[in-house]
């Protein structure tokens, strides 16, 4: 919101203030100033016009003005023509520079001098309007025009959500007066101005429909106005602020909402048919052509103004064209009224259209507002467009507003902010910010907030008021610490254990990423993974519309961005959560989120470094779950959307499945623009996590080992774990240990056979074996390959 | 027989002309060799001597033995020195060429920011606490004091899949839980986490991101030890130069509540264009639990009171690292995660 420095002094001395300091106490006290553009007049002076004459030789139409300067007379040349005789002006001398930035030079223009520069509003940053010279009302020539206009300084500032009050610049003054300690100069409550006959009410007939939407509905009638053009030091401040001026009565309303942030609207009190004001929901198929000059279609659950026939207005969000006011006016109803917030903000949103007025009501206005912001207007319209305010307005105010009393025990200011706080200085404060405190006998304070603090409620909220303007800044930091009966010891966090993995990872070159979660609903169901897919309702965009059921997608994705951009080994894994919506009858409550580590790597461009990609790809998944604590895994042949077919495993830790290892299908990566191979797995690691124990040591060995190898030769289909299997059970209790190291087809080996070479380490506890054992229990390992898998050997 | 003297002297002069390692064990083999070595072969024909000659041979040969070890030993050091002495020269290589590249894995840059923000709170007693990121309206926002239709619902701008569940906007929700699992204070819980917020992805912010919040629940606590608290934690990560201010603010679910700022680590709060000339940086928010939040989570208000805070891992990864889009965290570019 914008705040005018200027406008703050009507409510508050600002004298000795400058607008910085101004700013640096409302952002303490928690009206947050973003920014602040300060424009400096005093450099510029006031002339008046003598004499103007086109310039008679410029291509380029000029004109060429005599201009008092109230101790001499320069010669001044314009490009506009609207500098008549007479016209006092803004003068900038040569070596000024303007406030726009501009440096005014001692110029020859075509044969005629120009000693300075006649300015624009957009030239001293007082407006947008560069069409022609700034004509002022008033002003003696040759003194500075801060005389007549006072240095600017515009504040762009957030107003939280509470504070509605803070939506126009007494509330802001009040707060500032309140930081300063200095009083404030004019009353919330206007006095009531109307005289006139008629009563009001005589005149418009006001109805509430649909009171849960509208809590005050207050419409004052003035007649006899005269619009036109309202006084330029109003256009100035809504200028300052960011408001169009219109006409005298529609800057008025506008005015009165940026003092009051009240939002008020006037009608052509003569367009209204029957006299009537009806505040209901609009009717289906009702439309309005808005002041903006666009025709809206209402629904049902949007509340409008009507009068006895038809919309004309959208209640708190813009007003009809029809009745608008306009040059010909002369009647006025001035709508001052309290509309229910989530209504205004849904109707608002539904139109895609925040105004002023909107953005005021959508969080929640106080009803005494209204009538605070009408006698406000009404006296101003009287004052400003000649129009007779009448007595006894319409006022629809079924449920008055209850005023909240609280009871605070003093002392909880200490007790919460961590300071002390004299009671004295607690409630000064609380009386500059327009409350109301009664001390009772038990030393308890009942406090009434002011009728515009409705955000005021608890005790705690009181405490806030008091530290504000106290200031937080003189609270110490301090640590909390006391004896403590009652702890939990503490545990690794589950992110920390999981840096173990982590450094596995690492250690074998892969680079952590973070992707997004949110994925495109249409990849998973082209990789045949959204089965069980979340779809987000109100996505912004079809790339993020759903929850990601697999971290392989994002993580292909990863490897053709890099690829795209010149690297050519990449090698990536993620540790985040999948998501898995439940089926059946429990479709709507909160999905499974496994937390999940996946893992891609370049897997090279043929069927044998893919091999062998996946071989690396299962030391890393078997390094991550040693490192993790768990017992090894074991893997079996298996077929998963998105692997290889033949190339695919399960993983699984006991008998839970952890997930899958392999190399990606080949389609997969067709859709993902990648090339060659890639080798991939993605795995639960709570289970992991689950089965982690301590390391035991294990006593080392005192005796020497010996070690065999074994060329072991059968078909092609039997798996090296499978020989494994049967070695290890053949072994005795003198096997050690048995690897698989090497695999061969060629000479040697009959078509559609393999040789699978075996690592043996023989070794016993309790003494050193001798050849002789070793022999036979060799001899038994081959007798049992034999047997199961049909095997030969190679030596 | 051979003289031991002259045995000795032969021996000598052999080592002295010795030039190498190898030559030298030669030479020890051929004196003093066990089984056919010259002096062992001197003692070989010992025992058909007389007792008193016996002695005086075996006494010289010892001495022979000793004198040719302990030029062995002398000429062997004399050839390891020379060789030592010649090493800058013999064997100097180009110590300005590159060593050949390490493995290239990083661990993520919010990773790493997460787990220091995490060390530093654990070492204040806060324990990590979890929870889903598909949330209940519930625990995302009545829990919080924010009921439908509030208007600070606007900052939270939430992605949703049925009308009751959401993307998480925060990890406030995982405070609610922990409050209803922990049941009795003291409370002392961080919770890191992934949120998401329905804002299209710029510069500055994106629709996902990560926060860690803060949860005390004790008895007695100020807005003086949240304050501390802020303060350790930033002076922990940043420097013990930095400062912190809390500037009055609102949000539903604390009262009084705040926005907290830590002085620009660049003009030490005077002000500069990378703080905009306001020399604070806004880093988060935070503030007393309101009464109505403690009573949600299962605890009495009455008796305990608390303070939370939060902020988002993005931001102080950005203001540790000089990071200046957002969306560098989660676009994955090696050559962007591999600088950390
Ligand atoms: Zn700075």
């Amino acid at each position: 919101m914008k705040i005018s420095y200027e406008w703050l002094g009507d409510f508050v001395d600002l004298n000795g203030v400058t607008p910085k300091e101004a700013a640096d106490v409302l952002t303490r006290l928690g009206v947050e100033v973003e920014s602040l553009t300060a424009v400096d007049l005093s450099e510029i002076i006031v002339g008046r016009v003598i004499e103007q004459v086109k310039h008679p030789k410029s291509r380029t139409p000029l004109w060429i003005h005599q201009v008092d300067l109230g101790d001499r007379t320069e010669q001044i040349i314009a490009g506009a023509p609207n500098a008549v005789p007479g016209s006092l002006v803004p003068v900038a001398l040569p070596g000024t520079t303007v406030p726009n930035g501009k440096l005014v030079k001692d110029l020859n223009i075509a044969g005629f001098s120009a000693k300075g520069m006649l300015c624009s509003a957009e030239e001293l940053m007082l407006g947008e309007d560069h069409s022609g010279i700034l004509i002022l009302d008033a002003g003696k020539p040759g003194d500075p025009l801060t005389t007549v206009i006072p240095n600017q300084a515009v504040m762009d500032a957030e107003v939280t959500s509470n504070r509605p009050d803070c939506m126009g610049h007494m509330g802001v003054a009040r707060e500032l007066a309140a930081g300063l300690d200095r009083p404030m100069k004019v009353d919330f409550m206007p006095a009531f101005t109307g005289k006139a006959d008629p009563p009001g009410r005589d005149l418009i007939d006001v109805s509430i429909d649909d009171p849960d939407l509208c809590s005050r509905y207050i419409g004052g009638a003035i007649t006899g106005v005269k619009a036109g053009p309202s006084p330029k030091w109003i256009q100035r401040r809504l200028r300052a602020c960011g408001v169009r001026p219109i006409n005298n009565i529609v800057d008025i309303t506008n005015y009165v909402l940026l003092e009051y942030a009240q939002p008020l609207h006037a009608f052509d009190l003569a367009k209204l048919s029957g006299g009537q004001v009806h505040v209901r929901r609009a009717r289906a198929g009702e439309k309005l052509l808005c002041l903006d000059g666009i025709e809206r279609e209402l629904t049902p659950d949007m509340l409008v103004i009507a009068d006895a026939d038809k919309p004309v207005a959208i209640a708190g969000v813009i007003g009809g064209e029809e009745t608008a006011v306009t040059e010909a006016t002369t009647e006025v109803l001035l709508e001052s009224a309290t509309f229910n917030g989530p209504s205004v903000r849904q109707t608002a949103r539904a139109f895609g259209l925040r105004t002023e007025a909107s953005a005021r009501f959508e969080k929640g206005l106080p009803a005494e507002l209204a009538l605070a912001g009408a006698r406000r207007a009404a006296a101003l319209i009287a004052e400003l467009a000649g129009g007779a305010v009448h007595r006894e307005w319409a006022d629809v105010y079924p449920q008055p507003q209850e005023p909240v009393r609280i009871r605070l025990k003093p002392w909880l200011v200490d007790e919460v902010l961590g300071v002390h706080v004299p009671l004295d200085d607690s409630e000064a404060i609380l009386v500059r910010l327009g409350f109301h405190v009664r001390v009772l006998g038990d030393g308890e304070w009942d406090v009434l907030p002011p009728v515009f603090r409705l955000d005021v409620t608890i005790p705690e909220d009181l405490v806030e008021e008091v530290g504000r303007v106290y200031g937080y800044d003189r609270v110490p930091p301090t640590l909390p610490g006391r004896r403590h009966d009652k702890w939990t010891p503490a545990v690794p966090s589950q992110g920390r254990r999981l840096d173990a993995a982590r450094q596995v990872l690492t250690g074998a070159g892969f680079t952590e990423t973070w992707n997004p979660a949110l994925v495109s609903g249409r990849l998973l169901e082209q990789l045949r993974v959204g089965a069980r897919a979340l779809r987000v309702s109100n996505a912004l965009s079809d790339d993020m519309d759903t929850l990601r059921t697999s971290l392989l997608p994002s993580l292909v994705n990863v490897v053709a961005l890099n690829r795209d951009r010149g690297r050519t080994e990449v090698k990536v894994y993620e540790i985040a959560a999948a998501f898995l919506a439940h089926v059946g009858d429990k479709t709507t409550q909160q999905p499974e989120e496994p937390l999940r580590l996946g893992v891609v790597a370049d897997a090279g461009t043929t069927a044998e470094s893919g091999r062998k990609a996946f071989y690396a790809m299962k030391s890393v998944l078997d390094g991550c779950v040693r490192e993790l604590g768990a017992p090894p895994g074991t893997y079996q042949r298996a077929a998963a959307e998105m692997f290889h077919p033949g190339r695919c495993a399960a993983v699984f830790l006991d008998a839970r499945q952890l997930g899958y290892l392999g190399e990606l299908h080949p389609s997969v990566l067709t859709g993902a623009n990648v090339e060659g191979r890639l080798v991939a797995m993605e795995i639960d690691l709570e289970p992991v996590l689950d089965a982690a124990g301590v390391k035991r040591a294990q006593t080392l060995p005192r005796f020497p080992a010996i070690e065999r190898d074994l060329a072991v030769v059968v078909e092609e289909h039997v798996a090296a774990g499978a020989l494994l299997a049967t070695i290890k059970e053949a072994g005795s209790d003198i096997l050690d240990s048995a690897l698989p190291f090497d695999e061969y087809r060629g000479a040697q080996v009959p078509e559609g056979h393999k040789s699978v070479a075996f690592a043996l380490t023989f070794r016993s506890p309790e003494r050193t074996l001798t050849d002789a054992e070793v022999d036979e229990v060799m001899a038994e390992i081959k007798l049992a390959l034999q047997k199961k898998h049909s095997a030969g050997f190679r030596t | 027989m051979i003289n031991p003297q002259e045995l000795t002297q032969a021996a000598l002069a052999a080592i002295a002309q010795a030039h190498t390692e190898d030559e030298l064990a030669a030479i020890e083999v051929d004196y003093l060799g066990r089984k056919n070595g010259r002096v062992s072969n001197l003692l070989s024909g010992i025992g058909k001597l007389p007792s008193a000659e016996r002695a005086v041979l075996g006494q010289a040969a010892n001495e022979a033995k000793r004198a040719i070890e302990a030029a062995l030993a002398g000429r062997r050091r004399e050839l390891t020195d020379a060789r030592l002495a010649d090493l800058a020269e013999t064997e100097a290589i180009d110590i300005t060429f590159p060593g050949p590249a390490l493995g290239r894995g990083r661990i993520h840059v919010l990773t790493q920011v997460q787990r220091q923000i995490e060390s530093v709170l654990e070492s204040l007693g806060y324990k990590v606490e979890l929870g889903p990121e598909v949330e209940t309206e519930w625990y995302n926002f009545e829990a919080l004091n924010i009921p439908p239709g509030h208007p600070a619902r606007e900052s939270w701008d939430s992605f949703y899949f049925t009308p009751d569940l959401l993307l998480r906007a925060h990890t406030s929700p995982v405070q609610i839980r922990a409050m209803q699992r922990i049941k009795e204070p003291p409370i002392y819980i961080i919770t890191p986490g992934r949120c998401y917020r329905r804002d299209p992805p710029e510069a500055t912010r994106l629709p996902y991101f990560s926060q860690v919040e803060g949860l005390a629940v004790d008895k007695a606590l100020t807005v003086g030890d949240m304050k501390g608290t802020l303060l350790y934690m930033i002076q922990s990560l940043y420097g013990e130069d930095r400062r912190v201010r809390v500037r009055p603010s609102y949000f539903p679910f604390t009262e009084p509540s705040f926005e907290f700022d830590v002085s620009c680590g660049i003009c030490a709060g005077a002000g500069c264009k990378s703080c905009r000339y306001k020399g604070w940086l806004e880093v988060g928010g935070c503030g007393m639990v309101h009464p109505q939040v403690l009573r949600n989570g299962g605890i009495d208000p009455e008796k305990w009171n608390g303070y939370a805070w939060g902020f988002g891992i993005e931001r102080m990864a950005m203001l540790k690292h000089d990071v200046e889009d957002i969306r560098l965290f989660y676009e994955s570019d090696l050559r962007f995660l591999e600088q950390f």
